[in-house]
């Protein structure tokens, strides 16, 4: 396995934890009041995107392979 | 305010406890000073970002000549890590709130590790940069002006709140907040979730778009 | 607001314990009035070194090839002038000095939300002058106040160094509107709703966050300067990619709510003068609020106005053109609705008046050029002439340095306990307004006859009016003089004012001059707005305010 097969890997997995805890996250919390609870949410589901984000570069989706350093 | 006094449990019950309601009416001008203190580091981010944009549309094309293509695989790679951190950090400020004080110190470490880690990603993405196509932060034209500033501004959030988490960890141990007076521990949780969704709007504009 | 709970020991019950000794009272305190006056006295100070730059200026220009000063050193001398009156003068004085003196009493408070930060932001400023002016050393900037690249780019080593005081002037202001924001909205005393504010804390209200939002991205515009002067990183040079249009935006990004942060809290301070020497309620109260608000918003959307003659695309230059004459009809609103204060009322023509009226008629001047100038065909032609000149100090001397002088002579008596001489503040309007008409009217027209800003020398056809602009800057700086004189003088041996001299209604009015370090003894309970002139005052729990025997109240919880 070298190294880009391994990043590969790592990221694709690591997306979709990621993604999984943000929505549980998102969904426990979707009732608590106050700002920063707000905040909290906003902040939450942008890293649920931000780890779909990195699941589809890692899956060729987005994001170009070719050239890379 | 009547929010926060709702929300913290020990001040339920009115006005005999003067000191608990100074206590959530205090932590309620924190937590919205340190919002704003937020909004006006996010109006510092976003002033770079349309620099970069500003310069990425007047300039001689993008990547510029002479660079190569981002890594997007590293890249992706290394902004799992960040939002791994995130996901941790908010499971430690969850735990803390149930009083399950190992837990908390286990995800606050994991925390800890997996933002240097990131911080570690970018050194090595600098280094092979370097190495490679000789990109610096002022040889390499408007790429430096914006890749390198606004990462490299980011990379000195993410420094400073690895610094912030340990004193915050440092804290706990010490005894400072309670299950139930947590508001330092909720302003650091707050700023590491911010440092993340910037990296999430760093990573789509320099690997994702180019 | 938790209106339900009054005394059931809150924020708004927490009193800082009383300082002791002279270095915790007056130099690292955090008493938001201590923290103003030191403001305010560090910004006169400023004034008065700003104020010989431009009196350097003015004798420079006396005559067609004025040999005072060299054309570097000339250049050294504008772009210190504005800096200095911008960032150290009007800035701090409208937000740091007036805004932490009057506007925490206003709403009830007993302090900002945030003492220890308000000392914070207070140091950062001096040192920030001093920086400023300690470029004269190694060669000051000379690209004006507004740095344009590329000619900052090859300035002296000094223009890094005023980056360098910009920013930390930046991140003072900016801390400044996250701790006003915070106080106005979250440490209101009871039933002090937002439409019961005073109109000075809405002035505040809607300056906060273009403090907050603004500064941070001329930080961000300085940081690149000085990350390019220092150390090559090229943003705005064009020979290496780099753009010297996007300082333009950036710049102005701010710069352009900055002359909101310079005029929306003199409106304040206006509206709340006028009211209490006609002895009528504020004409229009919400809508002089809400424009404050409007013009915070519009003025984010404004900027590129100052780029007119930048190679904008015409689009462009239309929209901007368009939105920035829509601000003309909130600053209209408020004009008129001070006209309708006076009408019919029962005017006390005292010096603070004297200096809002005066603030009525030479901002209006200054704001019908900024009509003139939004349109582009007579922007095209005014750009960059003496024109721009004479409307921005008709804004920003007409305007804020009026209110500054209107503000002081109202609110002295709250400072000190005592008035300031009547008959030397007559002296002073009169020659003020004479001074600085005579300095600022005629170079509308050497503008409009095409005598460039910021040169050192002309052409000898506009010998004449620059003469006379000269002659009357004297006159001008004499009246400030008078003023600084009356000041000194004032504070020991003025005439006793009691807490209420001026019949005034807002709360600060209503307790001892100068104001106790725990501002209220109990915190008041609000129950309309204060601006009804024929009613009782609209509070409950004042009483024992004025009272010796009444005592302090104890300092109670942590820190």
């Amino acid at each position: 396995m070298n190294q880009l097969q391994f990043e590969h890997i790592i990221t694709i997995i690591g997306a979709i934890v990621v993604f999984l805890a943000a929505s549980v996250a998102l969904k426990n919390d979707w009732k608590t009041p106050g700002l920063e609870n707000q905040v909290f949410k906003l902040m939450l589901f942008l890293l649920a995107v931000g780890s779909v984000l990195a699941f589809l570069a890692a899956m060729g989706v987005i994001g170009s392979w070719k050239g890379s350093a | 305010m009547a929010v926060a006094v709702a929300h913290d449990p020990s001040s339920g019950s009115g006005q005999a406890h003067g000191v608990d309601r100074l206590y959530a009416e205090t932590r309620e001008l924190r937590i919205n000073g340190f919002l704003l203190f937020m909004v006006s580091d996010l109006v510092l981010f976003s002033s770079f970002i349309f620099a970069y944009l500003y310069l990425r549309q007047t300039g001689q094309g993008w990547p510029p000549p002479g660079i190569s293509r981002l890594d997007v695989a590293f890249a992706a790679f290394n902004s799992v890590v960040l939002f791994g951190s995130g996901a941790t950090m908010h499971f430690a400020l969850e735990n803390w709130k149930h009083g399950n004080f190992n837990k908390y110190a286990g995800w606050m470490l994991a925390t800890i590790v997996l933002g240097a880690g990131f911080l570690s990603g970018q050194g090595y993405e600098y280094w092979t940069l370097y190495t490679k196509f000789h990109a610096s932060w002022s040889g390499a034209g408007i790429f430096g002006a914006s890749f390198f500033t606004l990462t490299g501004m980011h990379g000195f959030h993410v420094f400073m709140g690895i610094c912030y988490l340990t004193i915050l960890f440092l804290q706990t141990v010490g005894g400072v907040y309670t299950k139930q007076k947590y508001a330092g521990l909720t302003m650091g949780t707050l700023y590491w979730h911010f440092v993340d969704i910037i990296w999430v709007f760093l990573f789509s504009m320099f690997y994702l778009w180019q | 607001m938790a209106v339900a709970e009054l005394h059931g020991g809150g924020i708004a019950e927490h009193v800082h314990p009383e300082p002791h000794g002279f270095i915790r009272k007056y130099i690292f305190s955090i008493d938001h009035k201590i923290i103003g006056l030191q403001y305010m006295i560090t910004a006169f100070i400023f004034l008065v070194m700003g104020g010989m730059l431009a009196e350097l200026i003015r004798v420079q220009l006396m005559s067609p090839h004025g040999t005072l000063v060299s054309n570097d050193t000339f250049d050294e001398l504008y772009s210190v002038h504005g800096s200095t009156m911008v960032w150290l003068v009007i800035i701090p004085m409208l937000t740091g000095a007036f805004g932490n003196f009057v506007f925490p009493v206003q709403i009830g408070a007993r302090d900002v939300a945030f003492p220890w930060l308000n000392m914070a932001s207070f140091w950062m400023f001096p040192p920030a002058g001093l920086m400023l002016y300690g470029s004269f050393l190694m060669g000051a900037p000379t690209a004006g106040w507004t740095e344009y690249p590329p000619m900052s780019l090859q300035g002296a080593p000094g223009t890094s160094m005023w980056c360098a005081a910009i920013f930390l002037i930046g991140v003072s202001s900016t801390l400044t509107g996250i701790n006003f924001l915070v106080t106005l909205l979250r440490m209101r005393a009871p039933g002090m709703t937002l439409t019961r504010m005073p109109l000075f804390c809405w002035a505040q209200l809607a300056t906060a966050p273009l403090l907050m939002i603004a500064t941070t991205a001329l930080g961000a515009a300085l940081a690149a300067l000085f990350i390019e002067r220092q150390f090559g990183v090229p943003f705005y040079d064009p020979t290496r990619g780099g753009s010297p249009l996007l300082w333009q935006h950036m710049f102005w990004f701010y710069s352009h709510p900055a002359v909101y942060i310079m005029i929306l809290p003199a409106f304040g301070m206006i509206s709340e003068i006028i009211p209490t020497f006609a002895r009528k309620p504020i004409f229009g109260y919400r809508m002089i609020a809400f424009s404050s608000v409007a013009i915070a918003l519009l003025g984010f959307m404004v900027w590129a106005h100052h780029m007119f003659t930048s190679g904008l695309s015409p689009a462009l230059q239309l929209a901007f053109m368009l939105l920035t004459m829509t601000i003309a009809i909130p600053t209209g609103i408020k004009i008129f609705s001070w006209v309708a204060t006076l009408w019919g009322g029962k005017i006390h023509f005292t010096t603070a008046m004297l200096f809002a009226t005066g603030f009525i008629v030479t901002f209006t001047i200054g704001g019908l050029t900024g009509v003139y100038l939004a349109a582009v065909p007579f922007d095209l032609h005014a750009h960059g002439t003496y024109f721009i000149v004479a409307h921005l100090h008709y804004v920003l001397v007409g305007g804020s340095l009026m209110g500054i002088f209107a503000g002081m002579y109202f609110w002295f008596p709250k400072m000190t306990g005592r008035f300031m001489n009547e008959t030397l503040g007559k002296w002073h309007f009169w020659l003020f307004m004479i001074g600085f008409n005579g300095t600022f009217i005629p170079m509308h027209w050497i503008g409009l006859l095409g005598q460039p800003r910021r040169v050192a020398t002309y052409d000898p056809q506009f010998w004449s009016s620059n003469f006379a602009a000269s002659l009357f800057s004297f006159i001008m700086t004499f009246a400030i003089l008078l003023f600084f004189v009356n000041a000194l003088w004032s504070i020991r041996r003025g005439k006793p004012a009691g807490h209420n001299p001026w019949g005034a209604r807002t709360l600060e009015w209503q307790i001892p001059s100068p104001m106790p370090y725990y501002n209220f003894k109990k915190v008041p309970m609000v129950f309309a707005s204060p601006y009804h002139f024929s009613d009782p005052l609209p509070y409950r729990g004042l009483e024992g305010e004025l009272d010796p025997s009444v005592p302090a109240p104890v300092p109670a919880g942590h820190h």
